[in-house]
């Protein structure tokens, strides 16, 4: 176990270094942040004293080295955009992501897995065929597309919900959240059931397949043989073989929706992080956008080493594997 | 005591659709009748598609659709189950009437427990819950002989063996003591040694109990050693009932009588299944001569073809998040000689490395320790290339499964010769008739060539296999296991096949199975394994007249007996 964990660690390791050096290099050929952050009256000498403010006077591997080092003592580097540390700027915007990507992770499990367990017992029912109906437009629509209908709909006409912002925020564990109040959880609604549309209809098909699956082993039709009622089946039998495979693709989900939620984030003026990498990735600002990736690097290392352990804890053939 | 039956069917007939509309159906039991009284033990015997299954279902009210029970009378303790809704039945299921399976493996869930699963069967069939349910738990497990049966509530199905998985289920179907059970291939998944402990489990369950039971199988030995009275089925029709005794000695039925002169004896070595096959020999004169020319240029026969040389094979499974790396020892230090011409057989339960002996030889898995000399030669010390394909190709292997191992989208003539073609030892116009000519020497039609493998039945599909092997004029072949997910009429002509075209060509065979009976009928030479290690390596007569070692005596004795035909 240790061994593994170690294991995790150093591949993890690995990845953070070839990310960084992608991340790097490669922003250093799309442009020159000294020419996006001088306006017009910059004369060539403001520029040189710019670029040597910034360190980028150095040879490139020169500052990629200034920078991971600072990186290793826990300097993650200072905006070259906002002139503030970088780690000050992506952990103000975290929790905004944060809160949108698990509520729309909570929506897209709460009604996607019901939905398919239901059309997969009912496989050819008319009920089963709308819903799968619903799910394949629903998963083939653009996001952007349906944000904007979501906007039109419940923000233009109804007028039920605010479309963009984020409303306002409490703190908890001095950090800002929206969620803790009713006005913050008004504006989140939005954004989160955009993020959820294409979970549900995810996760509906995966419980979908999973159930059909499932429902044709031998150990299903022996519960039933043993006089067992069709609801603690489902219960008991069908619905914990089937998390087997939604656990795996929801990790990975939970990952790209706090990762990569941006155009979600820039239609609702949601104040995430996608946001943030957009902006950054706009005018090359190098140190938050290398700083970004990374973490996320990071995070998605977590949350497969999360997985695995979800998956030992649901099926016991993986905790005795021989 | 009352003469009214427990169970009683009358003219029961279920149908399968073969087309959406439903106007084409499959009958996969076409007014079969049969009776249990209280207590009694009865037998269905008949090969797969005999609707055997289907009649345990029928009764539990588990066919599921697009099956359809068409006409009939299911009347159980006086009270019709046709027409039952799903909460009917299922107060009837596991309360009157239990159930086992045939896989114990795959009908236990795999991330419940053994004590949720068996629990669950308490709770939903008595009143008994909690604590309560628990200690009657472990006093069913322990009647259905599980030793440390507190400990193994705790276990997954996967931690337990076969036979150990077949008793709890046992433990499940006797839970809320029902009159009767039905028992669907219940031994058919596990090693022999195992089955003898399990039936007597169940029989001794159903005498302490008063259960009466419906034993389904297509193990004609199983019948011969549990069952008071017997039910031939064949396509879901009635074939023969009676008396277990007169049914297996004195069948009525050609049907009846050809399946029992197909059933492999262990008594004794006959030279050929007693078939009544109609031998269609047309000319295949051009296939024998194509395999015999090669005949003409090899030296005479007994002498060693292939010498294996204390073999070992070690698996090294990788470490995981929960388990460091371990070593497994499939095979321990195992060394025969097959001569050309002969057939040795290595006999052995699941796990015992016996394939993996066979794997090694034809080169498929590395060799850890040991070396194997075929026709003069150490395999490895070979460094010409082309030599080395040579030695190779002259080595073939036949199949367990006949479903996997051809190609689907080839046409069954490819499938035979696509091997040859591919390193240039034929032209393809040759390789055509070839395949025909093949085709027709092992029983198929020549035009048949043409067909693609699903056109086939799994007895057909194995005889393509052979023919595959034969193509390349192989000096050895190895059967793995080539009988085994075949029917026992199917493989009585398989194994014809195999000895007709041994005399014809003298083929040198390494026949591995874990039949005994199939061995005693197929080989010269045995090799009995357990856990990698040969244990008895001698005649076919020493082994099966004459043990030495206890292991074989205890798995000759575990062999169901069947007498065989009274000699008429």
């Amino acid at each position: 176990m240790i061994k593994y964990i170690l294991k995790r660690l150093w591949h993890s390791g690995i990845l953070a270094i070839v990310m960084s050096l992608i991340v790097f290099f490669g922003l250093y050929v799309v442009g020159d942040p000294v020419e996006m952050l001088s306006d017009d009256e910059f004369t060539e000498q403001d520029k040189i004293e710019l670029a040597i403010e910034l360190g980028l006077d150095k040879p490139l591997y020169e500052q990629y080295f200034t920078y991971t080092g600072g990186m290793l003592q826990g300097d993650f580097g200072t905006s070259f955009v906002y002139n503030r540390p970088v780690l000050d700027l992506i952990m103000e915007r975290l929790p905004a992501t944060l809160e949108i990507s698990l509520l729309a992770m909570v929506i897209g499990l709460g009604i996607g897995i019901p939905l398919g367990i239901f059309s997969g017992i009912k496989n050819n029912s008319r009920a089963s065929k709308i819903i799968s109906f619903f799910t394949t437009v629903g998963y083939s629509t653009p996001n952007f597309w349906q944000a904007i209908i979501l906007i039109m709909v419940f923000a233009v006409f109804l007028q039920w919900l605010p479309a963009s912002g984020r409303g306002l925020t409490n703190s908890m564990f001095g950090i800002e959240w929206a969620w803790l109040s009713l006005n913050g959880l008004q504006h989140m609604a939005l954004p989160a059931i955009n993020l959820a549309i294409y979970k549900i209809c995810m996760q509906q098909r995966l419980a979908k397949s999973g159930t059909q699956e499932i429902l044709y082993q031998e150990y299903m039709t022996f519960a039933r043989a043993k006089g067992i009622t069709r609801n603690r089946i489902i219960r008991r039998h069908l619905l914990r073989n089937i998390l087997i495979p939604i656990v795996t693709i929801t990790g990975l989900e939970v990952g790209g929706l706090i990762a990569f939620s941006t155009v979600t984030e820039t239609i609702f003026s949601w104040p995430g992080i996608g946001k943030l990498l957009l902006d950054s990735i706009h005018m090359i600002d190098r140190p938050v956008v290398v700083a970004y990736l990374i973490l996320i690097t990071l995070m998605f290392v977590f949350i497969n080493f999360v997985v695995d352990v979800m998956y030992a804890f649901l099926d016991p053939r993986i905790r005795h594997q021989k | 005591m009352n003469n009214t039956p427990l169970l009683k069917i009358n003219n029961l007939t279920v149908t399968y659709p073969l087309n959406s509309e439903g106007s084409d159906v499959l009958k996969a039991l076409d007014n079969t009748s049969l009776k249990v009284n209280s207590g009694q033990i009865i037998g269905i015997v008949g090969e797969s598609g005999a609707g055997k299954s289907t009649i345990g279902k029928a009764i539990l009210g588990l066919l599921d659709p697009p099956a359809k029970l068409v006409s009939g009378e299911i009347i159980f303790l006086g009270n019709s189950l046709v027409g039952l809704s799903e909460a009917q039945f299922e107060s009837l299921r596991g309360n009157q009437i239990g159930y086992i399976y045939q896989n114990p493996m795959t009908a236990l869930n795999p991330v419940l427990t053994i004590g949720e699963q068996v629990i669950e069967a308490i709770e939903a069939n008595t009143d008994m819950r909690g604590k309560n349910a628990r200690e009657y738990a472990i006093q069913l497990l322990e009647r259905a002989d599980v030793s440390f049966a507190e400990d193994r509530l705790q276990k997954y199905p996967h931690q337990l063996s076969g036979g150990l998985c077949q008793r709890i289920v046992f433990a499940i179907a006797i839970a809320a003591k029902p009159k009767l059970i039905i028992a669907d291939e219940p031994t058919t998944a596990l090693d022999v040694t195992v089955q003898q402990s399990v039936l007597q489990t169940l029989i001794k369950l159903s005498q302490q109990e008063q259960i009466a039971i419906i034993l389904i199988t297509h193990d004609i030995g199983v019948i011969a050693e549990t069952c008071d009275y017997v039910y031939v089925l064949r396509y879901g029709k009635h074939v023969e009932q009676d008396a277990t005794n007169r049914v297996l000695q004195r069948p009525t039925q050609d049907y009846t009588r050809s399946l029992m002169a197909s059933v492999p004896l262990i008594e004794k070595r006959l030279h050929r299944f007693a078939l009544n096959e109609e031998d269609n020999l047309e000319d295949i004169s051009t296939g024998l001569h194509y395999l015999q020319e090669k005949q003409t240029t090899q030296d005479s026969t007994n002498k060693p073809i292939l010498e294996a040389r204390n073999l070992s094979k070690i698996f090294i499974t990788p470490s995981s998040l929960f388990k460091a790396k371990q070593l497994f020892t499939a095979v321990k230090d195992v060394s025969f000689t097959v001569r050309r011409g002969e057939t040795v057989g290595i006999v052995g339960e699941s796990g015992s490395g016996k394939s993996t002996i066979g794997r090694m030889i034809l080169g498929l898995e590395d060799i850890t320790e040991g070396s194997v000399i075929y026709r003069g030669k150490d395999l490895k010390l070979i460094t010409d290339s082309t030599e080395h394909r040579a030695h190779c190709l002259s080595m073939q292997c036949i199949f367990q499964d006949p479903y996997s191992s051809l190609n689907p989208r080839m046409t069954a003539g490819e499938n035979i010769t696509y091997g040859l073609q591919v390193h240039k030892m034929i032209g393809s116009s040759d390789a055509k008739s070839l395949a025909q000519e093949l085709m027709a020497l092992v029983g198929l039609q020549r035009e048949d060539a043409e067909k693609l493998p699903h056109a086939f039945s799994g007895g057909e599909r194995q005889r393509i296999g052979i023919a595959r092997a034969l193509s390349y004029r192989p000096d050895f072949i190895f059967c793995d296991e080539p009988t085994s997910a075949l029917d026992v009429s199917v493989q009585a002509n398989l194994l014809n096949l195999l000895k007709d075209l041994q005399e014809k060509f003298s083929l040198t065979l390494l026949f591995v199975s874990h039949d005994l009976a199939v061995i005693r009928q197929m080989c010269d030479r045995v090799i009995v394994m357990k856990e990698g290690e040969a244990l008895e390596y001698d005649s076919n007569e020493n082994i099966f007249e004459r043990p030495k070692h206890k292991y074989t005596r205890s798995l000759l004795e575990a062999m169901p007996k069947f007498k065989g035909l009274a000699q008429t």
